[in-house]
């Protein structure tokens, strides 16, 4: 049987490089270089030039930006599997048109996440080759090497290529110069009912398996700090699920905002409907207002209960030296929060306010993995070291920003040679 | 024929997994000796990712395995 | 099988730091890096102060967080208590630094060819030494240890990897003790096997009050203080700040 649908020209601007497109890819390359060179910088010298420092007698943070914007990235691939496993499992159908841009940017984020630890390891071959060779379960690096990089975004992979191949068989009857990997991904697929019904089968099952990774592969970066007794601020059985659900307020807040700028250039008006943007606002009210509560609970815990280390540390947090950047975090939350409400409340859903809030939820999920990662190395040393410092140094910002780069730049490429949303049924030869 | 096979590539991966984690990898406990740091079996490690990528590559499997010519 | 550990009078030490340039010496550690450490410490509200002094190694602990979070293993228990950091291995992650509570961590920030304590490459320095071995070109740092055959002694401080006080397994192995023990003037440090019970170190854990550091966390320290002293609390400021520099 062959397909039944066909179509006259690819769409969505697929294989058509505008100026304009060809000019955000050199800015965005040239960014990217700019973190290439940061990074051989680095690996001359070493992680001298980054502000990283030891604990103890030098009173530095071992710890920085990297391992904040890994937690960070590993936290927006929350979104695509979530968006996969809430439409295959509840029935949301309203949800489907996400579908494909939230999976996309799980794949990427999650990427960047792998490739952000490299400029954090003092030997960074060492690295790649030593994990596989003696990494150790009991170690919390386990989960995130294999759980998070090798098992998330190996099942995000293949649940994004299943779920492509329709697409990718109908592109593949066009003639352009993106047929041949059409045709390559498409694998054959001619969408006959009995290969629907598979489909539909592993997605399924697919997305029931995920689940549990999902929990898992946040849990386990949560672990990577919860688990630490000698470091008042991480050790807290709140961690893991804080993380978790940190992870969903980010990437949640990041899809808003990504699925508004595609919706603004591709010009998705029709398939990105307010009714998409308004399921995520809620979906996202929900994760703050559950993130808030663990904040709270933990605040009151470690104030009410808390040895002098953990209570000093907090202080730092709430009037001391990071109060800026926590007050910042938290009033973000709060602010997006209330839009959120207000919006629910009102039952008027806009957009533009919409990806703000997902733009001041990333702001404060940012700010909050940085105060997690840092203060409890400057300020929260249990022996009299006193008190620590830690700024980053241009090299740091500069990988971090190429990361970014990097990041946009496969998006933006990704968008132009398949589709990023579903294409939708054709009848007849026409649209 | 699919089914049996996608089902089998995913107990394998499950099985996989729970043998690498506890009994081929550097065991678990407190660290009280040299044999704490060495996997019992060289790239254990690798073998749970494997495990791990066997149950997930099941789908793909399902999915992409030729129909038999109608006999 | 020794278990070896190290006790420390607090009675006797005087806060010299004879151990810290001991330590220096003989591993030739980088600038800024201390795998021994000393607190001077005061305590009180004038007139009625006090000033001790507290000398700090790694403490080899029986239950070491940092071993237990290393990701492939280069950090480990020896079966003579040396907790042993296999600089071949250690892939540079930092997270047995920042699980240690005790902060004894060290790692190699650059290359270390410049800013040695003592920068022996100095050609005018190496007309004086006459062709004596530098403790950078020490060979002992470079070697092999322990039935398990691992560089853990430190080596030449490889950019990048993790490092700490070794408690100089490259001489206990020879029988001989640390090198911040054999130099300190006022014999406050003393090693030894701590499951011989005529060992010096097991006769003074017995005639002599003791205590570990951060005991409640349960990770075990084989470093006993013993002395009339107490463990630092809330109110033991340093008298200077210290803050390694590179």
């Amino acid at each position: 049987m062959a397909v039944q649908e066909r179509l006259e020209r690819l769409p969505y601007g697929l294989g058509r490089f505008t100026p304009a497109w060809y000019a955000l890819a050199g800015v965005l390359l040239a960014l990217v270089a700019l973190g290439a060179y940061a990074y051989l910088r680095q690996l001359i010298e070493g992680l001298i030039v980054t502000g990283l420092r030891d604990l103890g007698t030098m009173r530095g943070a071992a710890w920085g930006l990297y391992i904040t914007f890994d937690i960070y990235f590993v936290g927006v691939s929350f979104a695509g599997i979530t968006m996969a496993a809430l439409i295959r499992l509840l029935n949301l159908e309203a949800l489907k048109p996400v579908s494909r841009m939230a999976e996309l940017l799980t794949i990427i984020a999650l990427l960047l996440a792998g490739l952000v630890i490299l400029p954090d390891l003092g030997q960074p071959l060492r690295g790649i080759v030593n994990l596989f060779v003696y990494a150790r379960p009991q170690s919390p690096f386990f989960g995130t090497f294999t759980l998070v990089i090798a098992g998330y975004l190996f099942a995000s992979l293949v649940y994004f290529y299943l779920d492509g191949r329709r697409d990718a068989a109908l592109c593949a009857q066009v003639p352009s110069r993106l047929q041949g990997f059409h045709r390559l991904w498409a694998a054959g697929y001619r969408d006959t009912p009995a290969e629907r019904q598979r489909h539909a089968r592993t997605s399924f099952w697919l997305a029931i398996a995920i689940v549990p990774l999902l929990v898992t592969a946040h849990s386990t970066l949560g672990f990577v700090f919860g688990l630490q007794v000698g470091r008042p601020g991480w050790f807290s059985a709140l961690q893991a699920p804080g993380f978790v659900v940190m992870a969903g307020v980010s990437g949640i807040g990041l899809l808003l905002v990504v699925a508004a700028i595609l919706r603004r250039v591709l010009r998705l008006q029709e398939e990105l409907t307010p009714a998409v943007f308004a399921w995520l606002g809620r979906l996202l009210l929900l994760l703050i207002v559950i993130y808030l509560y663990f904040t709270a609970v933990e605040l009151l815990t470690s104030l009410y209960a808390g040895h002098h280390h953990e209570v000093a540390l907090t202080r730092a947090l709430l009037v001391g030296e990071y109060s800026a950047l926590y007050w910042v975090s938290m009033g973000s939350l709060v602010l997006a929060l209330l839009l959120l409400v207000g919006q629910v409340a009102l039952r008027a859903y806009s957009i533009p306010l919409l990806v703000l809030s997902g733009l001041l939820v990333n702001v404060a999920a940012i700010g909050k993995r940085y105060l997690i990662v840092v203060p409890s190395q400057t300020h929260g040393a249990l022996l009299p070291y006193g008190v620590g410092w830690y700024a980053p140094t241009w090299v740091e910002y500069s990988i971090i920003l190429g990361l970014f780069a990097l990041g946009t730049f496969l998006y933006a490429l990704f968008v132009k040679v398949f589709p990023i949303v579903e294409v939708p049924a054709v009848q007849g030869g026409k649209r | 024929m699919r089914t049996v096979l996608a089902i089998l590539m995913v107990l394998c991966g499950f099985a996989l997994q729970a043998v690498s984690y506890f009994f081929l990898a550097a065991p678990l406990g407190i660290p009280s000796g040299p044999e704490y740091s060495n996997p019992r079996l060289p790239l254990a490690p690798l073998l749970f990712i494997l495990g791990v990528m066997l149950v997930f590559l099941a789908a793909v499997v399902y999915e992409l395995l030729p129909e038999r010519e109608q006999a | 099988m020794a278990r070896y550990g190290m006790v420390i009078d607090l009675d006797r030490c005087t806060g010299c730091r004879a151990c810290v340039e001991a330590c220096k010496v003989e591993n030739n550690t980088p600038r800024g890096s201390f795998w021994m450490h000393v607190f001077r410490f005061e305590e009180g509200e004038f007139p009625n102060t006090r000033v001790w002094f507290m000398p700090r190694p790694c403490m080899h602990c029986d239950n070491p967080p940092c071993a237990k979070v290393c990701p492939v293993g280069a950090r480990y228990k020896r079966d003579d208590g040396l907790v042993a950091t296999d600089w071949k291995r250690c892939i540079g992650c930092r997270y047995c630094e920042v699980a240690c509570p005790y902060g004894v961590n060290c790692f190699n920030w650059k290359s270390p060819e410049k800013n040695y304590y003592l920068d022996w490459q100095d050609p005018e320095l190496t007309a004086r030494t006459n062709g004596a071995i530098p403790p950078y070109k020490n060979p002992d740092l470079e070697g092999r240890y322990g039935p398990e055959q691992r560089h853990v002694a430190g080596g030449g401080h490889l950019k990048g990897v993790m490092e700490k006080c070794t408690f100089c397994v490259h001489r206990v192995e020879k029988g001989l003790s640390p090198a911040c023990v054999a130099n300190c003037p006022l014999f406050a440090l003393h090693f030894g096997d701590l499951d011989d019970p005529d060992s010096n170190v097991s006769r003074l854990l017995r005639e002599k009050r003791s205590f570990r550091l951060l005991e409640e966390l349960d990770t075990q320290p084989r470093v006993h203080y013993v002395g009339s002293g107490h463990a630092p609390g809330a109110e033991a400021r340093q008298i200077e700040h210290v803050k390694g520099r590179i």
